[in-house]
Formats: C-alpha cells, structure tokens, sequence
C-alpha cells in the first residue's frame, strides 16, 4: 500500500511544526534556567525576604524608674492602664453588638460608632481602641464578662502615675509623647510609638536613669498584617532605674500648704549640703493629667491661664530681690572696707540724694543705726548712703561673688540667670552711660536688679554657712545606678571674711528675734536668722500717686532665712507674689515651714 | 455511534496520561493553596476534571472531520454567544468575561479558541501552496478578528492574547514570506504605540512598566510579581515542604490558586518540583507535536499544531510571568491552575489532538 498515493505531501507543514516545537523547547530551557538562578542561586536572598515578610516585630512597653523622697515615699510611680479595643471581624450583629457594648463600656452608642468608623480603614482583625486609660477597677467588671464579648479585647500598658496629684509637680515634672521630629533626631534609639519621655523637672533631668528597656515580641503575621501565632522569642520589657531624691514630702507638702491660693515660691534646703528638701511653686498642675491625655480646652486653658502654672517660678520666675539684696550690700559694704560693722547713719526717714528725695519704708525714721540696726530694721537710708559709697561696680561685684546673675546649676532644665547691672552691662546693652541714681534704687534691691528665688535661697546658704558654697541640687542617689546631682566647686575659698558674715549674721538674728522686720518668722528654740523683703512691682513715682489716692500698693513679698544659726541645717526662702509686706505675708509663711522642720528634727 | 475497536487501540493512553498528571498535580497544589478559603476548591477542581474527561471522550468519539465541517456553524454560534456576554454579562473581577449556565459560570472566550481552531482547520485543509496569500490571510484574520474584538472588549487581554498564538501558529504553518513578516512586525509596533496611548487601560500600562522594574509600584502590579518571585526563590532545591510556603499559606502570594499556582509549586516543592512539572510539560507537548506527523491529512495537522501551540504559550506565558519575565496578563498554568473553564478548553484541545492521531488511517 503505497502511502503516497492514498496521504497527500504534508512534509513541508510538519518541518515547520517541527522548527516551532525546537523554539519552545529553547524557551523552556531558558525558562528552567531562570529558575535555577533564582532558586538555587539567589536562594538565600530571596528566603531572607519571605522571612521579613512574615515576621513583625511588637514592643512591649517598659515601665519608667519610680521616682522616692528621701524618706522613701513615692513621688512617681506605674500604675496599669487598661484599654479596651473592638474587633469587628468577630462581630456578627454590628448594631446589637454596638447596643450590647455600649451598655458594659458606659458609653454612647452613637460616641461609638463614631470612634469605630473613624478607623474603618483597617483591616477587620485589627483592634480599635474605644476605651482608653482605665483602671483595673474600672475593667473588672468588662474582664468578668469578655467570654460574652468576643468582639472586645482588653490589653494593659505600664503607665506613669503621680500617686500624690500635684505634690511636687514643678519638681517632678511630666512627660510628653516623643514627637515624630525627636524619634528623626535620634535614628539609632528603638523608639516606641506613644512612648512617653520627660519634658521637664527630674522626669526630664534623669530621664536616661528612668526609662526602661523595652522588650519585644515576635509575631508571624499573614499578607494583611494578622497575628497568626506568637513566636517563642519573648524578650520582657526591663524597667528603668529609680531616682531618690533630696526633698521631704512632709516638708514638700506644707509648702504648697502654706501658698494654696497665692502665687508664690517657697524652697527649703539644707544648706551644709545644698540637698533641696522642698520646692514649691504655686500655682501648679497635675502631671498626672498630661498622661491621661488632656481634653482639647483644659490644654487651651492651661497654656493661656495669665498665671501659667506650668512655669517653676523658683527658677525660672524673675523678681527684684527687694531689701533681701540689703545682705549682699552688707557683704560687699564690710568686705571692701565702705563700712566697718560699727559704722552709724542717722535715719530721720528721708534724705536728700544726688538732688532727689529719698524716703525710708519707716516715715518717722530709724535714728541713729550701726549695720546690724540696719538689717533688723531693713533701712532705706543706710543702704541708700552705703550704695552711693560704693557705686555700681562695688555692687555688681558683691553679687557676682553670691551667685547672682548666674544660673544656681540646679539639676532642672530651664533655669534663669536673673540679672545684676553694672556699667559695663549698660554701656553694653543700653548704649547710655550708667547715672548714679540708678546706684541708690539697686541699693535696696530695686532698679534693674532680677533674681530667681532659688538664687536667692543659694544665696541664703552661703551666708549660712558663712562663705561655704554647696550648689541646690534635688538628686539624692540612684540605687540601680546613675549619675546625678551637680558638680560642686568644693570648699572654695569663702568669697568674704568671717567677720563680714557674723555681722550680717547678727543683724539677720535681730530682725527674727529681736523684734525686727522678720519677727513673723520666729520658732522657739530654733534660733531662726533671716531678712525680709518687699518688693515694688510698679515704679517709685506711681506707687507713691497710688498710696495718695489712697489706693493699696501691692507688692512682691520675701523673706529668706535659715536656722539654727549656728551649724544652721535649714534654708527657707519664701517668695509671695503681690504678697504685701515681706514681714507680713512671707517671715510667717517661712515661720510654719521652719516649725516643721523642727518637729521632724526631734521626732 | 459506536467507535470502533481498532480506534480504541489506536487512543494516545501516553497522551492522556501526561495530562491527567499534572492535572492531579493541581489538585493538590490547589488544596495546599486554598483550604483556609471558603469554597473547597480541590474538589470543584476534581468535578471539573471529571466533567472534563467525559467531555474528552466525547470529542474522541467524533470523527475530527465533522468538527471541522461543523466548524462553520460553531463560529457563528460562539460570536453571538461573545457578543451575548458583552451585553448580559455582570462584571466579575473588571471583566465581562463570564457567563453563568445554571450552577456552573461558563467563559465562552475559552470555547472561541475551540472553535478557532477547527475553523482554521477547515480554512487551511485545501491549502497546498507553500505560502500564504495575503489574500487568504486577511480572509483568515477577519475571521477571527470578530470573536477577538468581542473579546477585548470584554476585557479579556489574556485570552485574547492566546488568541494570536491561534492565528500566529495557523500562519506560520502556512507559510509566511518575509516580507509578510516584517509588514506584521510594523503593524505590531504601530498598533503597540498606538494601543498604548489610546487603548490600553492604566491597569495594563502598569503591568507593563512593572516588568521592567517591579519595585516601581511594589504595593500594586509590581506586589504581585515581587511576591510570586519571593516564594519561589525562598523554596530552593527542594521546597518547603506541602503546605508549609509561607508565602502561600500565609497570603502573600495574589491569586495563589489561579493564575499564580505555579509559585506555590516552586516555594513548597522547590526546583526539583518545578523540573519535575516543566518536565511532564515537555514530554506532553513533545508528544503533542510529534503527533503532526501522525496526522493523516492537512486539517488534522492544522488542528494538532495550533492545539498544542495554545497549550504551549499559556504555559510559557505562565510559567515566565510568575518569575518576573512577561508581563502579569491573566493567562494561567494549563491542566494545574484552578478554573472549569480553562480545565475544560485545554482537555478538549487535547482530544481533538488525540482524536487526529487516532484516526490516521486512511481506512477506518
């Protein structure tokens, strides 16, 4: 059977099926040697990648340092926060589940719904927070019933807790977020989203010391992000190391006590080591509130509140010192030799002074004083006379040698300098030569003069302890380690001779004891030394328009003192604004403060 | 009708078998891929294979002949089926491309490749000259230019593609001249340039910019071809192990099993699962063109040769689109993806080779 004959000439079709078949053999080559490279050759590369691709990271939050008094008592501690977040993949019933929620969370269905549609963008597994910042009292009764509720989750977080509300807030301070422009500056750092970091007072200074390492979880998570399981690899979160510090809460809290209601400063502290035992800054603020998030107005008002409670007045408030500068005045005056300790100025209650009349505080007049007079009555005319004496440098340079016009270097950020002219500072500044006038308004405090009341309290220390300066610090030790407090130049050299401090000593003894200015202050059996001040908040020409028109002045009220006064273990400086008299609002205020110590002293 | 017993001796078993094989193959790899979805898609896919076999049978049953002169008559009934689905059709996935007959959603693209193939068939069965004429050809190309249109209107890019593989392989066969060639190349580059500014969807352009760099848009087209490449170079020489591709099991891989189930193959079972598949393909589609020469005259030829072309480039197109070599068109892995339709096409493709090869006796 010859098969030409019967099958036609199809060999040309076949040779071209033929060459298609050997060009898709070659691509098929091509392609298995494709695979090859990227399964054997970039194997690794490629594994690496579908491993990052599974495995996510989640940080568990580590719990800040505590923050102890001297005493042992916690200023700042954690508590747990417990949020409760809704998953809607579990929900079957949308509007039911809502009612249901509702009712257990104590919340508007509305208020809700809302808050669950705002994040409508996530996948359905992922939880969305609807109750945040909850006690575990307030989340009992929720965890009771969570079997109900396969919608709700309930996590807890550590979560910064002032146990004592405002008790030392100033000192303390509080913490913020980190802002996305901190976590850039530091590209290294693990940072956490919504960690909390210090932004003032210790949380802030010893911020390193408190926070903790955090610890992380690894999770396996499918394409959209959901957990699938929890890897073994659990590190726990590490808490940051506790900070003690210097202050006494019992002393801390009768001076916020003693200021309720007024705006003020009061600082206590030992002036043998310069350990600050209170600080208190009125008005003041819950730092606890800056955790629990604030509602847009309270932030509004508390930002635009004319009295902004937020600043630390004791170092960063600026105030002429008043006749409290009447102590450096004394130091310089007998250090330089412009007074000796038995010079007298007769004091008929005003004098005339380069063309101008002058008053003292006391209209009928002093009479006849020597420097220790002078103190106990805290008279203008005597200082009014050793001012011009010494003129403006003398001054700016007795004040130098006290720490005035310079930072305490306190361990709390933002500390002012405050100011002390010269005339050099003048020239430089206000481009006009210094007049002597000026000199006699710096004289008793005023003029250009500004102080922070922690300078003036440092001040008070180093006068206490006749010449030997120990820098305020509020760092008493960290248990788990840590550096702080400041460094101190040691036993220097006393800025004035011994003889200079004993007399100021005497005068400050006087105005305390002996019926002088300061007598507000007196604590029997404490032997309390100490001068007041009054402070003009408007000019010498109004104030003495206004007390014609009979109007009441009001002004910045002082004192600073310490005791016993020999071997003195207690600063207090008081400062009350618009306070009224120095010997009238702030010599009792301290005298309260001094009483405490006291009976802490013998218990 | 009865079929004869000498044609059951002649039936290609070896055929059949290498087809079956990956098939079954599928199912597995289908079940690794999708058993947390709802829907139980490996045992769909076994009804589908089943249902495919007995269309099988049923094509081998019929002389080849009288498909081709049926083909006529097909033709006209598949072009008023396209048009049909581009006006009833709902949109499924952006497309108009499925039709639903009772329970089972049908696409009548992938009976038109059916159809254009015996069409051509019987275009080509008197054709002896050695090359094509061009007026034969534009003859041919109206033809199957109507259902193509149909068919990227729907939009259909995929299928239309396999489309051109159809004509492409019918012509060459016939014979083109060179020049004939270069004037299509042209008309290629025209309509490429063209179709780009004017035709194509954003969707398309992306795809297309993605093969050239895939990081372009790595959430969007580019997402899947990262993804797909991930998975198959994290399975190494010999896999993950079944069920165990984090890739797939985990949900990275996009359409893992569809047109993406090749990845699966590659991150679970490794290369040496990838050899082995590509391996079965080579010797299915050896033994398909081999049976060119078995086939006893011009239509038969015709028909096993743009059978096996269709085969061959949706698995080319697959296999080099999951690593990142041709652009994502929704073209899947014959026999082993999931999908009736497609099942279904590429087993009739099959009988109809099967069918050719057993009747090459002029005397039965």
């Amino acid at each position: 059977m010859p098969e030409v004959s019967i099958y036609e000439d199809l060999s040309l079709v076949r040779r071209r099926a033929n060459t298609v078949f050997w060009v898709i053999s070659a691509l098929i080559f091509l392609a298995l040697s494709f695979y090859w490279k990227v399964q054997i050759v970039d194997h690794k590369k490629f594994s690496g990648l579908a491993e990052a691709n599974r495995i996510r990271q989640r940080a568990l939050a580590a719990p800040r340092g505590l923050i102890f008094d001297r005493t042992g008592k916690i200023l700042a501690d954690n508590g747990a926060s417990f949020k409760v977040s809704f998953i809607r993949e579990n929900v079957e019933d949308m509007e039911g589940s809502l009612v249901k929620v509702g009712r257990l969370l104590e919340i508007d269905v509305e208020t809700l719904r809302s808050r669950i549609e705002q994040y409508k963008d996530l996948q359905p597994f992922e939880p969305i927070v609807v109750e945040d910042g909850l006690s575990s009292r307030d989340v009992a009764p929720i965890e009771s019933r969570l079997l109900e509720f396969r919608e709700l989750v309930v996590d807890v977080e550590p979560r910064r807790l002032y146990p004592n509300g405002t008790l030392a807030a100033h000192v303390l301070g509080y913490l913020q977020e980190r802002t996305p422009d901190e976590l850039r500056a530091e590209p290294d750092r693990a940072a956490r989203v919504g960690e909390m970091v210090g932004k003032t007072g210790v949380e802030r200074q010893y911020d390193d010391i408190l926070t903790g390492e955090d610890g992380k979880i690894i999770e396996v998570v499918d394409s959209l992000g959901r957990v699938v399981r929890e890897e073994n690899a659990r590190q726990n979160p590490v808490q940051g190391g506790s900070v003690v510090l210097t202050l006494d809460h019992r002393l801390q809290a009768r001076a916020e006590k003693a200021l309720e209601g007024r705006e003020g400063v009061i600082i206590a502290l030992d002036p043998r080591s310069g350990e600050i035992l209170a600080l208190a800054s009125f008005p003041t603020f819950d730092p606890n509130r800056f955790i629990t998030r604030f509602t847009p107005t309270e932030w509004r008002d508390l930002m635009s509140d004319p009295l902004s409670p937020l600043e630390n007045r004791a170092i960063r408030g600026l105030y002429a010192p008043g006749s409290i500068f009447k102590l450096v005045m004394s130091l310089g005056g007998l250090e330089f030799g412009f007074v000796t300790p038995d010079t007298s100025v007769f004091c008929s209650g005003s004098t005339q002074i380069y063309g101008a009349i002058r008053h003292c505080w006391y209209e009928p007049g002093h009479g006849s004083m020597n420097l220790a007079d002078a103190i106990k009555n805290s008279c203008n005319i005597y200082f009014y006379t050793l001012g011009r004496r010494m003129g403006i440098d003398m001054i700016d340079k007795a004040a130098g040698l006290l720490g005035l016009g310079e930072i305490t270097g306190v361990d709390l950020a933002g500390e002012k300098e405050g100011l002390v002219p010269s005339s050099e500072w003048k020239t430089r500044t206000l481009k006009t030569p210094w007049y002597p006038g000026e000199t006699i308004s710096v004289a008793i405090g005023q003029g250009q003069l500004q102080v922070t009341p922690l300078q003036i309290a440092a001040l008070t220390a180093i006068i206490a302890k006749r010449g030997q300066r120990k820098p305020p610090h509020l760092f008493l030790s960290a248990p788990a380690g840590g550096k702080g407090g400041v460094s101190a130049d040691e036993d220097g050299k006393p800025p004035f001779k011994l003889s200079a401090f004993e007399s100021v000593i005497a005068g400050m003894w006087r105005s305390v004891n002996d019926g002088g200015t300061g007598k507000g202050a007196f604590v029997e059996g404490l032997d309390v030394c100490g001068k007041t001040g009054s402070t003009q908040v408007v000019s010498r020409e109004s104030a003495e328009r206004l007390s014609r028109a009979g109007r009441e002045i009001k002004t910045h009220s002082w004192f600073s003192g310490f005791a016993p006064r020999d071997n003195p273990r207690i600063v207090v400086t008081v400062l009350v604004e618009y306070g009224g008299g120095g010997g009238a609002t702030a010599a009792p205020v301290a005298g309260r403060i001094f009483e405490l110590f006291k009976d802490i002293q013998e218990k | 009708m009865m079929i004869d017993r000498r044609l059951i001796r002649e039936v290609d078993w070896v055929l059949l078998g290498l087809v079956l094989l990956p098939s079954l193959i599928g199912v597995f790899f289908i079940y690794s891929s999708s058993h947390f979805l709802a829907g139980n898609y490996y045992f769909r896919q076994l009804v589908w294979i089943g249902v495919s076999l007995i269309a099988l049978v049923f094509v081998l049953v019929i002389d080849y002949k009288f498909f081709v002169s049926l083909s006529v008559y097909f033709y006209g009934l598949t072009v008023a089926l396209l048009a049909a689905t581009l006006v009833f059709a709902r949109f499924i996935a952006g497309t108009k491309s499925w039709i639903t007959l009772g329970l089972m959603q049908f696409q009548p693209s992938e009976l038109a490749k059916i159809v254009l193939i015996l069409l051509f068939a019987r275009l080509f069965a008197e054709y002896k000259s050695s090359y094509l004429t061009t007026q034969r050809m534009f003859f041919a190309l109206l033809l199957a230019g109507v259902p193509l249109i149909l068919i990227i209107l729907q939009p259909d890019l995929g299928t239309a593609m396999t489309f051109l593989a159809i004509i492409g392989g019918a012509f060459i066969l016939a014979g083109l001249r060179r020049k004939t060639i270069l004037v299509f190349l042209l008309a290629a580059i025209v309509v490429g340039i063209g179709g780009w500014s004017v035709g194509l969807k954003d969707y398309q352009k992306r795809r297309l910019t993605t093969l050239v760099n895939p990081l372009h848009d790595p959430r969007g087209s580019g997402y899947q071809v990262i993804q797909s490449k991930i998975a198959i170079g994290a399975g190494g020489l010999s896999g993950k192990g079944f069920m165990k591709g984090s890739q797939s099991q985990l949900r990275f891989l996009p359409a893992r099993h569809t047109d993406f189930i090749f990845s699966v193959i590659g991150e679970e079972a490794g290369f040496l699962g990838v050899l082995t598949v590509i391996g079965l393909y080579f010797f299915m589609l050896a033994r398909m063109f081999s049976s060119v020469s078995k086939a006893r005259d011009r239509a038969g030829v015709y028909i096993i040769f743009t059978a096996a072309l269709l085969i061959s480039f949706q698995f080319l197109v697959n296999i080099l689109m999951i690593i990142g070599l041709f652009p994502v068109v929704g073209i899947t892995l014959p026999f082993i993806s999931y999908g009736g339709s497609s099942l279904l096409t590429n087993f009739v493709a099959c009988g109809l080779v099967m069918n050719v090869r057993m009747r090459r006796f002029a005397n039965v």
